[in-house]
């Protein structure tokens, strides 16, 4: 949103494929594998997104959220930080940052709705001490640029109007990877138009070409995107659910 | 510090002398500290008390730190460090600390020296002020509060006569807002709000802190608020009818055929008895400020003080403006002109309460008398007003009020309209205003009326650098 993308600290944070797999030391003793922690971020995005459904806030707030909750974990660990609450306090951090504010107490409400299990009961007071503990971690940086914003223009001027709820689902998805802790939101939406054109048999080669960007980078993450998909498949509820046995059980 | 009086402090406080407490609002406290790695260096030290409703940080602070981190000029408060006690779950920013505000800068003027503020002065604040507003702008931000309490100049230093733009607890990013902002309840002083807002518009631009920027303009000239209108309580968002009445009278009544979209605001439709109906005659903004029609200062007020706000003039076409390529041409230093024999005021520093500490208790600490007393040899103070801070000046705290010194005659400014502005909506509503404490103590039945105004916000917020390019790369 704030300023401009060049200048905002967003893209001064941009961090590189190595820098975001690093498993922290305490969560590698308790066997979290770098599958793992993918694991259970992608189930974090998930339950975010589903909480986000039941208390009405916008793609945007989500896409936030998630945001917030994949840059949190390059610098603390799981062990420390229990994404089982830090996943709604993101949302509850980002609903603030993005102007449309979730009372705690209607979280809390919904993540019992949710989740009868036990690992997953957090009160008002853990949420709002994870807020703080959040605003540290995120070195208040709160501001987050995303994928949707030149969305609608970049179609529209490729000719791919019809194509716009593709693109969006899409970049949803990108949500579910660390895509958007290392690439410039602009290249993360050209890169879901690239694989929209894909899946829609439309030749965009020219457009593309006329705008200048760094294609190789592009491609690189359309590939990413279709590995994620490729991959998705061979998700089970048995591997997420062994990676989250993994994490610590509350005190 | 940590393990003095029994309290849980965190490691962080350990890095700061605390002096004293420099203001109070509804939501927190402000602190005068020097850093003890560089006792030259002042610090004021913005608290948010853990908001009562059990939600967590006020969006009001999210909001303020968001934009300052992102933002860096120097003409906004610079935001040096965040800090958070989980103890008690409150947070603290903290800004280079400026000592002068155009609210003490002006009062000073009027109540002390009854003379008005230099040319030079005058132009090189609103030049700044221009400056850092435009930079906000281009960035995508409004302000939305701007007031001469908001306006700080820096002392004695480095950076002296300095201005910085600072309290972003209102501020916005209005690149596709979630909600339309009127939602976020009604913002900017009554004084210094725009009449498109006064009239209800749901959505407005960055014309509305231009407006704000003329009535500053106006009031370091004259040294009188522009346009004082009594402030109707009423949530959310009452009809300012004498504030419009106030407007109009100088300006002149506003038309359709000048301003085409005031035929759309809810409260020209809604109100046409009071404000259709009644007639203005004898716009005479030149004389309310003593000027010539002619002159280039004039032109740019008038400019700015445009009820369109599509004609309104920009912080950045304001800057382009005549009068700030006419001498005296505006300095960086605002307070000292550059040319020798003008005569050069001497601004009271701000009051210090030393009673109070961290928490907000009034406890006397040795630590921190002690750095009150150092402070005298600290450099920030300037030679010049070396005397004023000898002894902290009686500040006399009753039941955690706030007080403001408030002269006699003055009764009639800062009301609590003033700082209640826009706080009469939802959550998202209550402004920065952390008033500041001014001087000594007030009269009792001064006290009453002031309590809960704000006259003082002290923040910082802060960010240093330039206006970047836009380089949209693709």
């Amino acid at each position: 949103m704030a300023t401009d993308f060049w200048t905002s600290t967003h893209y001064k944070q941009l961090l590189d494929q190595e820098e975001v797999d690093v498993v922290h030391n305490l969560d590698k003793e308790r066997g979290i594998t770098l599958e793992d922690f993918k694991l259970i971020k992608l189930h974090m995005t998930n339950y975010i997104a589903r909480l986000a459904q039941n208390v009405k806030v916008r793609q945007r707030v989500v896409a936030t959220a998630v945001t917030y909750m994949r840059r949190a974990y390059t610098r603390r660990s799981m062990t420390e930080y229990d994404p089982r609450l830090v996943a709604p306090t993101c949302l509850y951090l980002a609903s603030k940052a993005e102007e449309s504010t979730v009372q705690a107490r209607l979280l809390v409400f919904y993540i019992k709705k949710l989740h009868s299990d036990d690992k997953y009961r957090y009160e008002i007071k853990d949420i709002l001490e994870m807020e703080m503990k959040l605003l540290e971690a995120l070195n208040y940086y709160l501001v987050v640029f995303h994928p949707y914003r030149a969305l609608s223009q970049l179609l529209q001027d490729a000719g791919m109007g019809d194509a716009t709820q593709m693109t969006w689902g899409l970049i949803n998805d990108s949500y579910k990877t660390d895509l958007i802790l290392m690439y410039p939101p602009h290249t993360i939406a050209l890169a879901c138009i690239y694989v929209a054109s894909m899946l829609k048999d439309k030749d965009n080669t020219a457009w593309f070409e006329q705008l200048r960007v760094d294609m190789n980078m592009v491609e690189k993450v359309a590939t990413e995107i279709l590995d994620f998909y490729d991959n998705h498949k061979t998700i089970t509820d048995e591997k997420v659910n062994a990676a989250m046995q993994k994490l610590s059980t509350r005190t | 510090m940590s393990n003095r009086s029994g309290s849980n402090r965190p490691e962080w406080l350990q890095q700061y002398d605390l002096i004293g407490k420099i203001g109070e609002g509804t939501y927190g406290l402000v602190f005068l500290a020097k850093i003890k790695s560089n006792r030259s260096k002042s610090i004021a030290i913005k608290k948010f008390k853990q908001s009562k409703d059990g939600d967590g940080v006020s969006p009001t602070a999210i909001r303020e730190i968001m934009l300052l981190r992102e933002i860096s000029h120097e003409n906004v408060v610079k935001l040096v460090n965040v800090h958070i006690n989980h103890i008690d779950m409150s947070l603290y920013l903290a800004f280079d600390y400026a000592e002068h505000d155009l609210y003490e800068i002006i009062r000073h003027h009027r109540d002390k020296v009854n003379q008005a503020i230099n040319q030079y002065t005058v132009k090189s604040i609103l030049w700044q002020l221009l400056n850092g507003l435009n930079y906000l702008h281009s960035n995508w931000i409004m302000h939305r509060d701007l007031k001469p309490s908001n306006i700080l100049v820096m002392g004695d230093g480095e950076e002296q006569g300095v201005v910085k733009i600072a309290d972003f607890g209102l501020a916005r990013i209005y690149q596709a807002p979630l909600k339309p902002l009127s939602d976020n309840g009604v913002v900017v002083t009554i004084w210094y709000r725009a009449p498109e807002l006064l009239l209800g518009a749901k959505h407005y631009t960055s014309a509305v802190d231009m407006w704000a920027v003329g009535c500053i303009f106006a009031e370091l000239l004259t040294l009188k608020p522009l346009f004082q209108g009594q402030e109707v309580k009423a949530t959310p968002n009452p009809f300012q009818l004498d504030q419009l009445d106030k407007i109009f009278k100088v300006l002149g009544h506003p038309t359709v055929d000048k301003w085409p979209t005031l035929a759309h605001l809810p409260h020209w439709q809604s109100d046409q008895q009071h404000i259709q109906g009644h007639k203005y005659d004898s716009p005479g903004l030149y004389s309310v400020v003593h000027l010539p029609p002619k002159n280039s200062a004039y032109d740019l007020l008038s400019k700015m003080l445009e009820y369109d706000p599509r004609k309104r003039l920009t912080a950045a076409q304001a800057l382009d403006h005549e009068y700030f390529r006419m001498e005296p041409l505006p300095g960086r230093n605002a307070l000292v002109p550059p040319q020798p024999g003008e005569k050069i005021v001497n601004y009271p520093t701000r009051p210090v309460d030393t009673n109070t500490d961290f928490e907000g208790t009034t406890s006397l600490q040795p630590a921190q008398q002690q750095a009150s007393g150092n402070q005298m040899s600290g450099g920030m103070a300037g030679a010049h007003i070396m005397g004023t801070r000898n002894v902290p000046r009686p500040v006399h705290m009753v039941g955690g009020m706030q007080r403001m010194q408030q002269q006699q005659n003055m009764a009639a400014y800062n009301l609590a309209s003033q700082a209640a502005a826009g706080m009469s909506g939802g959550a998202a509503m209550n402004p920065g205003n952390i008033p500041m404490q001014r001087g000594v103590a007030a009269q009792p039945h001064q006290q009453q009326q002031q309590q809960q105004q704000q006259l003082r916000r002290k923040d910082g917020m802060g960010m240093p650098g330039y206006p970047q390019q836009k380089s949209r790369r693709f």
